[in-house]
């Protein structure tokens, strides 16, 4: 997996590009996440449309980023979800865990 | 280390990619729809990593084995690790309300959705042998 970033006024948009399947993958985000929190971001969307297909190690991933940002008091959406993770977040019922939604924009517009 | 249809790794979770490359090379060579490549290989990283960690218990002197057979109706892959073994048996049901916010736990129930066939062959103190098979009915 590679990781790029990006902000948007207050907001922080991750682009992470591949296939995210634990191994080196696990701390590159969470490394990032923090970062953002440190400098005192709370409004992260993690934009999904470059992955191909994650494992449990990346729901994992998302998972951890979701609970960080929730105890400092922040939001995570998600946007762009691809169709095999779709599928990987319904059969595992986290799809009711993550707010997603058709694009980075529409995300954007999600937090209050 | 990697034969025709198998490659040999350390106990190290900096061999998956590695493990995910052959795999979906050998796959795509035979033409299978991108889609069944992709809930084999997501599979396979699912088997490894137990393998790695739950198995081997990242035991530097102990390896992973990993073979594919692919025939015309299914893909066959066999997982083996030189663990303490493997038991599947005494997981945590990742769907309960009280597990969803876990970041681990779903890897086997992930397997079990994505593959038509999961075998376990745990050998106590001799390692544990997953069998994995897709059918492959599916490709267009």
């Amino acid at each position: 997996m590679k990781l790029s970033s990006r902000e948007l006024n207050d907001l922080v948009i991750l682009e992470p590009k591949g296939k995210i399947m634990g191994g080196p993958d696990a701390t590159v985000l969470h490394d990032q996440l923090h970062e953002y929190i440190n400098q005192g971001k709370r409004k992260v969307v993690i934009d999904l449309a470059k992955v191909d297909w994650m494992n449990s190690t990346g729901l994992g991933i998302l998972i951890s980023a979701l609970t960080t940002l929730k105890n400092h008091q922040g939001e995570l959406k998600l946007a762009n979800v691809t169709g095999k993770i779709q599928s990987l977040l319904t059969i595992t019922k986290l799809v009711t865990v993550f707010e997603s939604y058709d694009s980075v924009d529409q995300a954007a517009a999600s937090f209050k | 280390m990697k034969e025709d249809n198998r490659i040999i790794i350390p106990s190290s979770l900096n061999y998956l990619r590695e493990v995910d490359e052959f795999v979906e090379e050998k796959l795509q060579e035979q033409g299978i729809n991108p889609s069944l490549v992709a809930d084999i290989a997501i599979s396979v990283t699912e088997v490894v990593t137990n393998a790695v960690c739950h198995g081997n218990k990242n035991d530097p002197h102990k390896k992973v084995f990993i073979s594919l057979k692919i025939d015309k109706d299914q893909v066959t892959v066999k997982i083996v690790d030189q663990g303490g073994g493997f038991d599947p048996r005494h997981l945590l049901n990742p769907l309960d309300e009280k597990n969803l916010l876990k970041e681990a736990g779903r890897g086997v129930f992930i397997v079990k959705s994505l593959m038509d066939e999961v075998k376990f062959e745990v050998v106590p103190n001799n390692g544990t042998t997953v069998v994995l098979v897709k059918k492959l009915s599916e490709i267009i």
